[in-house]
């Protein structure tokens, strides 16, 4: 009896945290967490910055990889495109836009130019690019993405148009905004927290929206059975390749905070070893829950960034998250919100299936 | 009486194999008209022609569109297209959105009917009249208890109904059932066969149905079309078909009743 009686508290307990957890309360602890970290240490926020750039690359790759089914080994492709994209806009038009809104406010005006036009440049590349991929399936879709993405390396290396810079990349130099009395450098630390802080939560919001949608509902059908959908009268082929785009567009966003996080856009993003970077966060994070990506980044830098501190395992870094990759796959098909989730079902207790006079909970309104 | 598909001389090789050929048939939309044959006679591939999935090597496939307009010419249509004239089709195996709940399949197939796919900035439960069909296709197909239950985690039973609701829900004008009865116990033989009575009766579209139990067979269809070679062997009446010798003799000639 004292047995049950206990199991049943830690079931209530278990509830109330569960019950807790409403979508407000992690909203709002999610907003608080992001108005403190930017009084933490200048590393600590620029590291914090580094986790949400990678969140949105990786939010934007499994809108194709966990949405839809299609897992892309060349979204480096986009992120590269943003950061280039921004970066040539600061360097090339950078004189131009001064002279027309004023030198005082031209680095931000510059740099929503450049936003703007690696996100155009994005979705002008993803076009073709997702046109052609959408006709294969699994490896071989993963294979031509791949190659499009190391295509791309090659470009932005031989740099035949004289855009790129080769080898040595684009310098971003975001400049200050002087406003009279006030001055603020764009690429300073907190400011630029700032900047990316707002830009990745109203993209997780539009992505959100995206995949609750009727858009994003057909995604995960074509992710179930591409047939079935077929049959249903929906047109898999050209849905697959929206949902290339968007999801290109949203890795776009990204790589434009990437090149003034790390001041150089380089031929490095379009490599597959960095396309390799979402695969890696969104698999240990959960493919299959939305903020498994973002889950899965978290993890992969502030786990790198542990191991840096110690010197005579920097080195290792690599071999460890072979070994956790090895791990997650193997024993956490669902990743780590996979693993959360079971803990909190654990905690919560199974009468979520079964009938129960536990009172504590209701299983009410968790409906679709 | 009204034909609401029509196949013309349709035929496909494969090589030297000639799978099916030159079928000419015309559905009624008066009766459940019953595809049969031993394996290997062609069905699979006739249903596959009939959705586009293959294209013919010869002949004409006619669809009549909704609201009883002409009958179109649907045989070059992508399948995709042949769905949205009208001709929908369920599964010999499972193939639903698994991971998906219920009444998710269903809207599904909705959204694909109402032709808001591209929506990306609304919700997707939002449209009350989508939500209002889904209830209603639920309720018909006897599905409303486990609508926001995850289909992999349905009996084999109830996977095959939501086959049928999903086929269902984008309003077929034809309905080919593919072995509505695959891998079912006789309980569930049992509803699944007056459930495909009701619906019949209940909807507009027009049911077509291959089966190999031939009690399945006899008791709902108003008409048998037997395939052997790929070709038409028999037509007519459940009495006239069956008592038929040389379709006695096809099946008797093969092993796979």
């Amino acid at each position: 009896m004292s047995a049950t009686d206990t199991g049943g508290r830690v079931s209530r307990f278990g509830s109330a945290v569960a019950e807790g957890w409403t979508r407000e309360r992690f909203g709002l602890i999610g907003a608080l967490v992001l108005v403190l970290v930017a009084f933490a240490p200048p590393f600590q926020v620029y590291l914090f910055t580094d986790f949400l750039v990678v969140a949105l690359f990786a939010l934007g790759f499994n809108l194709l990889y966990g949405y839809t089914g299609l897992l892309s080994f060349g979204h480096g492709l986009f992120y590269a495109g943003g950061a280039y994209g921004i970066a040539i806009v600061l360097r090339d038009l950078g004189p131009v836009i001064a002279d027309v809104v004023g030198a005082g406010i031209s680095p931000l005006v510059t740099f929503l130019v450049g936003g703007v036009v690696g996100l155009v440049l994005v979705v002008a590349v993803a076009v073709p690019v997702g046109w052609l991929s959408v006709r294969l399936e699994e490896i071989y879709f993963a294979l031509i993405t791949l190659a499009f993405g190391m295509l791309g390396y090659s470009l932005i290396i031989q740099d035949p148009a004289g855009l790129t810079n080769g080898t040595d990349g684009v310098i971003v130099l975001l400049g200050t905004v002087d406003l009279g009395g006030v001055s603020l450098r764009v690429g300073g630390r907190r400011i630029y927290y700032a900047i990316s802080a707002v830009t990745v939560v109203a993209a997780t919001y539009g992505v959100w929206r995206v995949v609750n949608s009727p858009f994003g509902t057909v995604c995960k059908a074509i992710r179930e059975s591409p047939d079935r959908a077929v049959a249903l009268g929906i047109d898999v082929g050209h849905h697959r390749w929206m949902t290339f785009i968007v999801s290109a567009a949203v890795v776009g966003v990204a790589g434009v905070l990437r090149a003034g996080l790390a001041s150089v856009a380089s031929p490095g993003l379009t490599h597959w070893s960095t396309s390799a970077i979402a695969v890696i966060a969104t698999v240990i994070g959960g493919a299959t829950y939305f903020y498994g990506p973002i889950v899965g980044a978290f993890i992969f830098l502030y786990i790198r960034w542990a191991i840096s501190r110690f010197p005579a395992l920097e080195a290792y870094w690599e071999l460890f998250f072979g070994a956790l990759l090895i791990a997650v796959v193997l024993f956490f098909k669902q990743g780590a919100v996979g693993g959360l989730m079971l803990i909190r079902d654990r905690l919560v207790g199974d009468d979520a299936d079964e009938p129960s006079d536990d009172d504590a909970r209701t299983t009410d309104g968790d409906g679709s | 009486m009204t034909t609401v598909l029509k196949t013309e001389d349709l035929r496909k090789r494969f090589g030297e194999l000639t799978a099916v050929d030159d079928v000419s048939i015309e559905i009624d939309d008066d009766k459940i008209t019953s595809i049969i044959g031993p394996n290997g006679a062609g069905k699979t591939t006739f249903y596959n022609l009939l959705t586009g999935v293959l294209q013919p090597t010869s002949g004409s496939i006619w669809l009549r569109s909704e609201g009883g307009g002409e009958l179109a010419d649907v045989t070059d249509a992508e399948p995709h297209e042949v769905a949205q004239a009208g001709l929908s089709r369920s599964y010999q195996i499972t193939n639903i959105f698994e991971g998906l709940t219920v009444r998710e399949n269903v809207r599904v197939a909705r959204i694909s009917h109402e032709g808001t796919r591209l929506d990306f900035r609304s919700r997707a439960t939002a449209d009350e009249s989508v939500e209002a069909d889904i209830e209603e296709l639920l309720d018909l197909t006897g599905l409303t208890d486990i609508a926001d239950t995850p289909c992999d985690t349905l009996s084999h039973g109830e996977k095959r109904t939501v086959e049928i609701a999903l086929a269902l829900a984008i309003e077929p004008n034809v309905f080919l059932l593919d072995e509505p009865t695959a891998g079912m116990n006789p309980t569930e033989v049992t509803e699944i066969v007056s459930l495909i009575r009701e619906l019949d009766a209940d909807l507009d579209a027009t049911f077509v149905v291959t089966e190999h139990n031939m009690d399945v067979v006899t008791d709902i269809s108003d008409r048998i079309v037997v395939l052997a070679e790929g070709a038409i062997l028999a037509d007519g009446s459940p009495e006239d078909v069956l008592t038929d010798e040389r379709v006695t003799e096809a099946y008797l000639g093969s092993d796979s009743v």
